[in-house]
């Protein structure tokens, strides 16, 4: 009986060869257990999730730029408020009745008015800019529901084909059944979606709403 | 009279819901409450008297269309205004909800303008402002 040859000792064609009989191999193994068209599934997903995954990158980066230039902006009217005060403060002292009768007091009561107008804009900008919680955890969702599929295929793949005295029972896993489309992650690339709201919009007064 | 209003606001994301809540304060309108799925919104809108539904598609145990759809067969509900705030931009979903009765329908991320040009769109057209 002649020994299992080590790998140093393998030959190119011997190499090819056992890799032939382990492709062959896996391809029957998904053929017997139908799951030839679950992993023509996942190799079209797979590059979705990696699209995905980009666009959750991208959307959280977008969120902390516009946080921090909202900051930023609502920071130098409140810089302007504050000296503003300290002005207005120094000629009341000096002589309150001039302050009053030169109209400082009334210009700075508009001033203040008006910065603290733009400081509430910047922080309703800072509070939409949270919508990003939402869209990418929706999208996250469904890139770890396509992740946990893929385990529990894998899993069954591995547990069937494993020699007969090392099988165990396979967990029931359940079916992946993709649920509505969720945020649109690349809209230039599919016609079946709008992309802003002026496209909603259009589309239900096509429909006459 | 507009002002008396009462929303209802449905999304399974809490920060969702405070974004619609405070947009609607700082557009006049402070009384609202809010349900995390469609089930919770069907048990409060049963249970209590609302104006408005402002509700997202993509939630569990009861999505926005299962709710659309629920509230339109009520007869108790049916008049009520349901304005879909959703990430969902697929043609077909918004032919959908069209049909299935929404009075609206907004697609995420929105600014604020947005929604107060629909909310007010919609309760003009039903003579409520």
């Amino acid at each position: 009986m002649s020994e299992a040859p080590t790998p140093s000792s393998l030959t190119t064609v011997q190499v090819h060869q056992q890799l032939g009989a382990l492709t062959r191999q896996l391809h029957d193994s998904l053929n017997g257990l139908g799951l030839a068209e679950k992993v023509k599934d996942w190799a079209g997903e797979l590059p979705d999730a990696k699209s995905r995954l980009s666009y959750i990158a991208r959307l959280t980066g977008q969120a902390a730029e516009k946080v921090l230039n909202q900051v930023d902006q609502a920071k130098a009217q409140h810089d302007h408020i504050a000296a503003e005060t300290r002005r207005i403060g120094e000629l009341i002292v000096k002589d309150p009745v001039a302050a009053v009768a030169k109209g400082h007091v009334m210009n700075f009561i508009t001033d203040v008015e008006q910065a603290s107008k733009k400081v509430d804009d910047h922080l309703t900008e800072i509070m939409m800019a949270q919508d990003f919680h939402d869209l990418t955890g929706q999208v996250i969702a469904k890139v770890v529901t396509l992740a946990a599929t893929i385990e529990e295929q894998l899993v069954l793949l591995l547990l069937q084909t494993a020699p007969a005295d090392a099988k165990v029972n396979a967990p029931s896993g359940q079916e992946y059944v993709p649920a509505l489309a969720g945020p649109v992650v690349d809209g230039q690339a599919n016609q079946d979606v709008v992309t802003d709201q002026s496209q909603v919009d259009d589309l239900l007064a096509s429909l006459g709403f | 009279m507009s002002k008396e209003l009462r929303f209802l606001i449905v999304d399974d994301f809490s920060t969702m819901r405070r974004i619609v809540r405070n947009l609607l304060k700082e557009s006049g309108y402070a009384d609202a409450d809010e349900a995390e799925d469609g089930v919770a919104a069907l048990q409060k809108l049963r249970n209590s008297s609302f104006d408005f539904v402002v509700s997202d598609i993509n939630m569990p145990n009861m999505n926005g269309f299962q709710l659309l759809a629920e509230i339109k067969k009520d007869d108790k509900l049916k008049h009520l205004p349901v304005l879909m705030v959703t990430a969902e931009a697929r043609k077909e979903d918004i032919v959908l909800a069209a049909q299935q009765g929404a009075a609206g329908y907004i697609v995420k991320p929105f600014t604020k303008a947005t929604l107060e040009d629909k909310v007010n769109h919609i309760l003009t057209k039903m003579g409520l402002k």
